[in-house]
């Protein structure tokens, strides 16, 4: 694809054609079509998505100064435009159109594509939430047109699961969710807070470890006291004073037990066809004496679904680090792909987002789950098959 | 005009610093007549033209092509051009001009002094204030790729035109990345720098545009430049080592290069001659106790050089190698 694609008449008719076969299909199911504006207030993707996003947003400032962006992505706007409406939840909601995004060092990749999606807001049953977008993105691809593709899954659940069932400070536990999918990083993170050397703030709270509680926050207040001139730097006082508690409490495990790390290596090193890491998954936990019985019924549930859709179990794989590198996906991930003239292609792609409604302004934290499907993507792939 | 432009500093330290370094290898700068100061020539090279211009301004002409060759901070390239790979050729750090950038936050975080840290204390941050923890700087690039590294994404920058020091201070941002060479102005604003918050070591380097238009009378230009500063370092970091050798000569000669990096400048004509023997400064007493340890007890002096030119010039070869 050129950076900047330029649709003739025969493509830009079976895109088009592709989208209303899938937004019909979407609308069978009770999802209604929304179009979000394309020019968007910048602040709400990079409030919300941070600076991966930012490098890949194109943004521009209006004659009054005001920074705009061209959507990024849809998700975003139609969340903050389901939150907006004050319509009652649970909203099903898709949508077809542009999105854009600069491809810093990948001149070859465009700027601008047609994305078809769907959202499913605010549904008290998780389970069946997800497996209604997974089959959707299945039966989708299926009405554009498309019917060889894989499916790979995974679920951030599983990992959050087992750092919660495991003996560490609170910290650690949020770091290492955080992080589990960096590939590379975790490890080092991991490795660090096996073996790592004492920083500053260890030390300091070393020195803390003998002291009571009210004797240690009296000397952290000491220390306060004594850069009181220094920029805040919007941090209260106390907000530092807690952490800094919640850490000298936790001072006494500063390592973490390297018979812990293995269990947390072995679960990420876990891949394959879906069926056998499933197998494998219980194994280990079992081992470890670990119990992650909901999020693997859950998937033992998600596979049974695809095989009810006709999807050959062999066609399905999962990966324990598999979780996309887009930060707001909270739980179960999946993706599709599928193969063009070029090689493998993701043809789509989504999974459960639970905090980012309340991110855009709900005034609680609301279930969400999503997918999005690569159009033009889906029309190469249809052409490698020879079906288009 | 001439076939090749060298883009130097037009103010502050670093203008002073550049200038003291080309003077030094012969090379000193000369004002052209009713050029109001922006351009210049080098005594004894006539076929390079001098331009003076900001340091910024230097990066980004070298990034487009629009100079050949140009000394600015490593800070300011890396920050417009993150791949320098097919765009610039850093030619050879100059030892001067050294600051880093760094990471920074407020002395009142008392409990952050990692980058692991600011990494919590960013993803609390966006929890418990509904926004991204704001990072002022000028160095977009360098700090989304060194935040990226470092597995930090709950953060957004904020865009600092000048004084980014004072964006704590302001309450216009919570921490900042920003060049730091003592500390002082940090500190004087109430900030620390982290641990591991050290983006970049910078320092000013002599480096070339890789997208300008190096035709050959640019490129025999830029050899004689870079032979001249590359004869002028190696002068000033050997020392010639005369001695007379007996006919172990070739033994010793050996001993001399594996034990003090020693090379050979001049055999004598006659038996009874000196030989003279280039030797890294500081390796000057190795060298002497190299010459004993193998018998030769024959009286050794040392000599300055100004320049020590060869056949060799190693700037220029490592410039050619990736011209196109």
């Amino acid at each position: 694809m050129p950076a900047f694609p330029h649709y003739d008449t025969p493509a830009i008719d079976a895109l088009n054609g592709q989208a209303v076969a899938m937004l019909k299909c979407m609308a069978a199911r009770g999802y209604t079509r929304q179009e979000p504006s394309v020019l968007q207030p910048a602040d709400i993707f990079l409030d919300r998505s941070g600076e991966e996003i930012r490098r890949r947003t194109f943004t521009l400032t209006d004659p009054s100064g005001r920074e705009l962006c061209l959507r990024p992505d849809l998700t975003i706007p139609i969340c903050k435009m389901a939150v907006d409406s004050g319509a009652p939840f649970p909203q099903r909601i898709s949508y077809n159109g542009l999105a854009f995004r600069h491809q810093p060092n990948e001149p070859h990749r465009p700027t601008q594509f047609f994305q078809a999606g769907a959202e499913l807001l605010g549904l008290e049953d998780r389970a069946a939430g997800e497996i209604e977008i997974m089959s959707l993105a299945v039966e989708a691809l299926r009405a554009a047109g498309l019917n060889d593709f894989d499916l790979k899954v995974g679920d951030l659940a599983l990992f959050g699961a087992l750092v919660d069932a495991l003996d560490v400070p609170a910290q650690w536990r949020a770091r290492l969710k955080r992080h589990f999918w960096r590939a590379g990083y975790f490890e080092a993170l991991l490795n660090r807070l096996t073996h790592g050397a004492a920083t500053d703030t260890q030390r300091l709270l070393g020195s803390l470890g003998g002291l009571s509680a009210t004797e240690s926050r009296a000397a952290i207040e000491g220390l306060m006291d004594m850069v009181a001139d220094a920029p805040q730097g919007a941090r209260t006082r106390e907000e530092i004073v807690e952490r800094l508690m919640e850490q000298a409490a936790d001072a006494a495990a500063l390592r973490l037990d390297p018979k812990i790390t293995r269990v947390i290596t072995s679960l990420l090193n876990i891949s394959g066809t879906a069926q056998s890491a499933l197998g494998e998954i219980r194994m280990l936990t079992k081992n470890a004496r670990i119990k992650l019985d909901a999020p693997l019924a859950a998937m033992e549930q998600r596979l049974s679904a695809l095989k009810a859709l006709g999807i050959d179990p062999a066609r399905v794989s999962f990966a324990a680090r598999f979780g996309r590198n887009m930060e707001y996906y909270t739980g179960f991930v999946f993706e599709l792909w599928s193969q063009d003239a070029e090689g493998r292609v993701q043809v789509a792609g989504g999974g459960r987002y639970d905090t980012l409604l309340e991110a855009l302004g709900a005034n609680r934290a609301i279930s969400a789950v999503g997918c999005a499907i690569r159009t033009e993507r889906v029309l190469a792939a249809r052409r490698f098959a020879g079906g288009a | 005009m001439a076939p090749l432009t060298l883009a130097v500093p037009s103010k502050g330290r670093l203008q002073e610093q550049v200038q003291e370094y080309f003077a030094d290898a012969g090379a000193g700068l000369k004002q052209s007549a009713g050029a109001r100061g922006y351009r210049a020539t080098l005594i004894g090279l006539a076929d390079i033209e001098v331009m003076l211009l900001s340091a910024s301004e230097i990066a980004t002409s070298l990034i487009s092509g629009d100079v050949h060759l140009g000394v600015t901070g490593e800070d300011l390239l890396r920050e417009q051009a993150p791949e320098l790979a097919g765009r610039i050729h850093l030619i050879k750090p100059l030892g001067f001009g050294f600051a880093n950038v760094a990471v920074a936050v407020p002395q009142y975080w008392i409990d952050v002094s990692t980058m692991a840290d600011l990494d919590d204390v960013c993803a609390a941050f966006a929890q418990k204030h509904r926004r991204r923890l704001r990072i002022a700087t000028k160095y977009l690039q360098l700090t989304r790729s060194f935040f990226a590294h470092m597995g930090i994404s709950d953060y957004r920058i904020v865009e600092s035109a000048g004084a980014t020091e004072g964006a704590p201070a302001a309450g216009t941002a919570e921490a900042i990345v920003d060049i730091t060479t003592t500390g002082a102005t940090l500190a004087a604003n109430g900030l620390k720098t982290l641990e591991d918050g050290t983006i970049l070591e910078s320092q000013a380097q002599l480096a070339a545009s890789l997208t300008a238009d190096w035709d050959a009378p640019a490129r025999a230009a830029a050899e004689a430049l870079l032979a001249r500063l590359g004869a002028r370092e190696r002068a000033k970091t050997s020392q010639i080592l005369r001695v007379r050798l007996d006919q172990h000569a070739d033994k010793i000669l050996a001993a001399l290069a594996k034990e003090a990096g020693a090379s050979v400048l001049s055999r004598p004509t006659d038996p009874t001659g000196e030989y003279a023997i280039l030797c890294p400064r500081q390796k000057l007493m190795d060298a002497i106790a190299s010459l004993r340890k193998q018998g030769c007890d024959a009286p050794a002096t040392t000599q300055d050089a100004d320049y020590v030119f060869d056949t060799a010039n190693p700037l220029y070869a490592s410039l050619a190698a990736v011209l196109r």
